[in-house]
């Protein structure tokens, strides 16, 4: 995997601002995505994965800026464009569907209508053509009886079918890129792996890339290539799915595998949760975000950021943790709670 | 439904007119026992009172709502008929400002949240929902007429005699529609699916007016209704501080004068108006919002 | 310099003390609900503001009449429409003290009035001189006529000079001037502040028990019950109230209480579909159902358990209640169907107001003002109350 980036974003910051202060949504966000991978963004509910996201494609409500740092799509800065460009790129090159299909889709109009305006917005087609091609991805994405739904409303549909409606939706122009907003959290158990086999099945049949959000690290292991590991709007870990899953870096990622249940062994029952919040993003902490909850947060933690370590690796992509026990001078003592990288096998 | 609401207002009304303690003709000191005793023969008084309310309700399934009381030979369809042009002109054109200028003024706040435009409008809706449409009235009388003679004091002889009472007829719930349209698109504003309609890289028009507005319009249609029923007892105050001859004015002139049947045909005629308003105001919320009709047919 | 490169001294190494940084975080009080919500309110100005415009107005209304010898309905109709301010003006004898006037250019008459402002009475004309429109008076040697030949009237000496003005005074003794029958603006007003505010807030009380009694009912029950006073609350609402309170007007006889029971009788509705609505959802919440099970009896759990989650909507309600209710109430005494004479609403006072409205219209302004900052403080603290109760519609 060496082909140049899809997606770059190099140190995005993100605020909004409040009455009672900036909320620092996103704070020095960098990684890139490249054509047809799949990269998970994983973090607990608040941590600054469907902000970083909106921020690429300038969906921030009014009182959200970008502040700093980046979005590279194709050699375009995202950042920069004017809102008419952006428009161009949104929902032809990059498409994103969102967690909650219940509210996603307005209420008022045929589903059929809301995929013919995306299309007739990006390509100069007639609305029949168009129809037509609603059709094709309604079949795609495998609504049963596609050419009767089209005309129907969104009340009218299960959330798993309203989830599918949204990815054909999000399909309409074969984007390059699909952001996936926790598609699957809103949904019963059942459906959400047949929405996410779903998704994977497309990504492989139409070579598309994927930022796959989600707060559930078994929905990664299962289909991403890489993952982005992040806490108080910031990236904890990154690397390759085997790399984070077999050997994790950070004290944060640890505390997430041990909070499912073990997607190796498949086993069902529940295991600790991380105990305490997340921090207040209006005055978050000068020094490592996750110290207060960390059970090796030490004096030096408090004090000042870490940075992103490099680690060794097992696959080829680069493996990284934001974490203090990981400096040169940290005690060999401290040193051994991360097991190390087992040798490179492919 | 409509129907029987109709029914249930009419029986209403018609036993809470004659549950006013004695005839409609007692008041009138001078007249003779005999005398009153013809005049109530001849209006049907003197029957039971089923009786006289089986005959109008038989009166109102043909469209008759029985003598006026006070005025002899006069029939309440009559004083109706008269009135209604004006009433029906001023309310419609209230209406029309309601809806044509509320609604967009709602817009241009809510899309400059918090700016200048937001502040200003909001302001004057505010004013407009606090200030009371009789002091309005009177004091856009005493100044637009009185003082500065830009329009006449009563009368709608020229098109300048119905500023006044529109704008005072409307002023409230102008404000009023301004200030739900306003909170209505913020909340749309707010909700997932217009940042999906972002996201698919629409127009910011049609994010706007085709999944914006559409949605918001919903709450708006269900108060219409009411906004109808308000603007008619609105035109009571407001036909009588401008001396408009409208059913209002009749109404007013009829309770002061104790006229029983007119002021029964009239609120019977009101609330009948009203139903048919509602029933349309449904129909196009039916339109508007797709939910609905599924509900109902299930 | 590089992070990663930099040497970290052995004590940064150390575990942190957790005693000492989980009092740090106990430190940041949290606060409850109703604390917070007292605190938002607290902060928002206008809705403020109106709080004590209200308060202002309720003392007022209780002790004001009682700080005045004027009373609602002593009429004195030798100082009838007399404004609250006026232009004085002296006359200047040769010998003796200065006498002072002012001129009612409403009805061209002449009132002595002292040096201060207080008004002494009225003046009689020496003679009328209707051809040059002139009323004349005299003060020993000298004359003041009123010229009312070009309106406004204007008052000019003997010589057709206009008068020695002293500037505008405030009537001292009736601030805010007399009506049509002289009697006190000012303690009319305040009289009518008691009663369009106790109409109000007994006509809003009433709404609100029957309000809350019929929407609880509906919720708890739920099931059929429910179904069918639902039913009955839709029809209700379709029919134009405001009609009904009128025809109610009309067979009670106006007066005072019949108002009170035509408006609270009403507008319920409202109440009772919020009250129903916050019922059927919080009746399935947990606390409701552990209650019922630790064998609450109906009411307990009623006045305990659901009463206090759903008072904030219910509060907002009433608060937006309360000016419909003085609007309707005025109203009604608008169109003459509101309490009976000498008494006096803001409504009655704004109606006779406007009879007089060609020649003072000064004496609209003080019950259009008090009517008009009522409803503005009403419709600002309930606004201020939902925007403190549901901190989503907060930015
Ligand atoms: N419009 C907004 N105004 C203020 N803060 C916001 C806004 N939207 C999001 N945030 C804050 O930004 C942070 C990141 O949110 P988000 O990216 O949605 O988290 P998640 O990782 O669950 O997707 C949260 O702390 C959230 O409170
Ligand atoms: S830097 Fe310190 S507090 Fe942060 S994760 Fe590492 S050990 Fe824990
Ligand atoms: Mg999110």
């Amino acid at each position: 995997m060496s082909s140049a980036p899809l997606l770059k974003v190099d140190n995005l910051t993100t605020h909004f601002h409040t009455s009672r202060g900036d909320v620092q949504a996103v704070r020095g966000v960098s990684f890139d995505v490249k054509p047809g991978e799949i990269l998970g963004i994983v973090g607990e509910s608040g941590s600054g994965k469907s902000i970083t996201c909106l921020s690429v494609l300038g969906l921030l409500k009014a009182n959200g800026e970008v502040v700093d740092g980046s979005a590279d799509f194709e050699g375009k800065q995202l950042t920069g464009l004017s809102d008419k460009d952006l428009r161009a790129i949104r929902g032809d090159d990059i498409a994103m569907i969102f967690q909650d299909p219940m509210t996603s889709l307005n209420p008022t109009l045929t589903v059929g209508e809301q995929l013919i305006e995306t299309i007739v917005a990006h390509k100069p087609v007639s609305r029949g053509e168009a129809r037509k091609r609603a059709l094709e991805l309604f079949e795609l994405v495998k609504i049963p009886s596609a050419a009767s739904r089209l005309d129907n409303y969104p009340h009218e549909f299960s959330g798993g079918m309203r989830q599918r409606v949204m990815i054909a939706m999000a399909l309409t122009c074969d984007p390059k890129l699909l952001i996936a907003d926790e598609p699957t959290t809103a949904l019963d158990v059942t459906i959400q792996r047949q929405i996410l086999l779903l998704l994977k099945d497309l990504q492989e049949k139409l070579g598309m890339a994927i930022i796959l959000i989600t707060h559930d690290l078994g929905v990664i292991a299962e289909v991403a290539d890489r993952i982005l590991v992040m806490y108080g709007g910031m990236v904890m870990e990154t690397g390759d799915v085997y790399d984070v899953f077999e050997s994790p870096q950070h004290p944060y990622t640890t505390g997430l595998l041990d909070s499912i249940p073990d997607v190796r062994s498949h086993k069902k029952e529940r295991l600790t949760p991380i105990p305490g919040s997340p921090p207040d993003m209006l005055r978050p902490p000068e020094g490592c975000p996750f110290a207060p909850r960390c059970p090796h947060a030490m004096q030096q933690c408090l004090e000042a950021m870490p940075p992103l370590f490099e680690r060794p690796n097992a696959k080829p992509t680069v493996h990284e943790a934001r974490c203090w026990l990981h400096h040169d001078d940290a005690p060999d003592s401290l040193k051994a709670i991360f097991k190390a990288p087992e040798a490179a096998n492919g | 439904m409509m129907a029987l609401t109709l029914f249930l207002i009419i029986t209403l009304t018609f036993f809470l007119m004659h549950a006013i303690p004695g005839g409609p003709f007692t008041s009138e000191k001078m007249l003779a026992p005999e005398i009153e005793a013809a005049l109530n023969a001849k209006y049907g008084l003197d029957k039971p009172i089923w009786q006289q309310y089986l005959s109008y309700l038989q009166g109102i399934l043909t469209f008759d709502l029985g003598p006026s009381f006070k005025y002899p030979g006069v029939r309440v369809n009559d004083l109706i008929r008269e009135g209604l042009p004006v009433t029906a002109q001023t309310g419609f054109l209230a209406m029309l400002c309601v809806v044509a200028l509320g609604i967009p003024l709602g817009i241009v706040a809510a899309l400059n949240q918090n700016k200048w435009q937001d502040t200003t409008i909001m302001a004057v809706a505010t004013m407009g929902v606090a200030i009371p449409s009789y002091v309005l009235a009177t004091i856009a009388l005493y100044l637009f007429a009185l003082q500065w003679n830009l329009v006449p004091t009563f009368g709608l002889d020229d098109w300048r005699g119905y500023i006044l009472p529109v704008a005072a007829l409307s002023g409230f719930w102008l404000s009023f529609i301004a200030r739900l349209s306003r909170s209505s698109l913020l909340e749309v504003l707010g909700q997932d699916y217009m940042v999906t309609a972002r996201a698919k890289g629409l127009h910011p028009q049609t994010i706007l007016f085709k999944h914006g507005m559409r949605n918001a319009l919903i709450p708006i249609v269900t108060v219409l209704g009411p906004v109808v029923a308000n603007l008619l007892t609105g035109s009571f105050v407001i036909e009588q501080i401008f001396a408009l001859p409208g059913i209002g004015r009749h109404f007013v002139l009829s309770i002061s004068n104790r006229d029983y049947t007119t002021i029964m045909g009239i609120t019977i005629f009101y609330a009948a108006f009203l139903m048919l308003m509602i029933l349309i105001v449904d129909l196009l919320y039916m339109v508007l919002d797709p939910r609905i009709k599924l509900a109902e047919k299930s | 310099m590089d992070q990663h490169k930099m040497t970290i001294p052995a004590d940064k190494w150390a575990p942190i003390d957790r005693g000492a940084q989980d009092a740090e975080f106990i430190a940041a009080p949290s606060l409850t609900y109703w604390q917070d919500v007292r605190q938002r309110l607290w902060r928002n100005r206008p809705a403020m503001a109106s709080l004590a415009f209200i308060i202002f107005l309720i003392l007022a209304a209780i002790f004001g009449p009682m700080m005045t010898h004027h009373t609602y309905y002593d009429q004195d109709l030798k100082l009838s429409n007399i404004p609250p301010i006026f232009e004085v003006y002296q006359t200047s004898p040769e010998d003796g003290e200065p006498q002072y006037v002012f001129l009612n250019s409403g009805n061209f008459k002449l009132y002595e009035v002292n040096e201060g402002g207080e008004i002494l009475g009225l003046l009689r004309a020496k003679r009328k001189d209707l051809m040059k429109k002139q009323h004349i008076y005299a003060f020993g040697e000298e004359e003041l006529r009123v010229d009312y030949s070009q309106l406004p009237a204007t008052l000019v000496d003997g010589d057709g000079n206009p008068a020695t003005s002293l500037g505008l005074k405030w009537n001292q003794t009736n601030w805010f001037g007399t009506d049509s029958l002289g009697r006190d603006v000012l303690v009319r007003q305040l009289y009518g502040a008691r009663i369009s505010l106790t109409v109000a807030f007994v006509a809003a009380l009433v709404n609100f028990f029957i309000g809350v009694f019929y929407g609880g009912v509906a919720g708890y029950f739920g099931g059929n019950v429910d179904n069918v006073m639902m039913r009955i609350v839709e029809i209700i609402s379709t029919i134009p109230l405001t009609l009904y309170v009128i025809l109610m007007m009309v067979v009670f006889q106006s007066g005072f209480l019949s108002i009170i029971i035509a408006i609270g009788s009403v507008f319920w509705v409202d109440m009772a579909r919020i009250v129903r609505g916050q019922m059927l959802s919080l009746k399935n919440q947990d606390y409701v159902a552990a209650a019922k099970t630790m064998g609450a009896s109906t009411k307990r759990i009623l006045t305990r358990h659901l009463l206090p989650n759903t008072m904030g909507p219910i509060l907002v309600t009433l608060t937006l209640l309360i000016p419909s209710a003085i609007f309707i109430e005025s109203f009604m005494s608008f169109i003459g169907l509101g309490v009976s004479v000498p008494m006096a609403s803001w409504g009655t006072l704004t109606a006779e107001a406007v009879e007089t409205l060609r020649a003072y219209p000064h004496q609209l302004f003080f019950p259009a003002a008090a009517i008009s900052l009522t409803m503005f403080a009403f419709n600002f603290l309930g606004d201020g109350l939902r925007d403190a109760l549901d901190p989503r519609l907060r930015k």
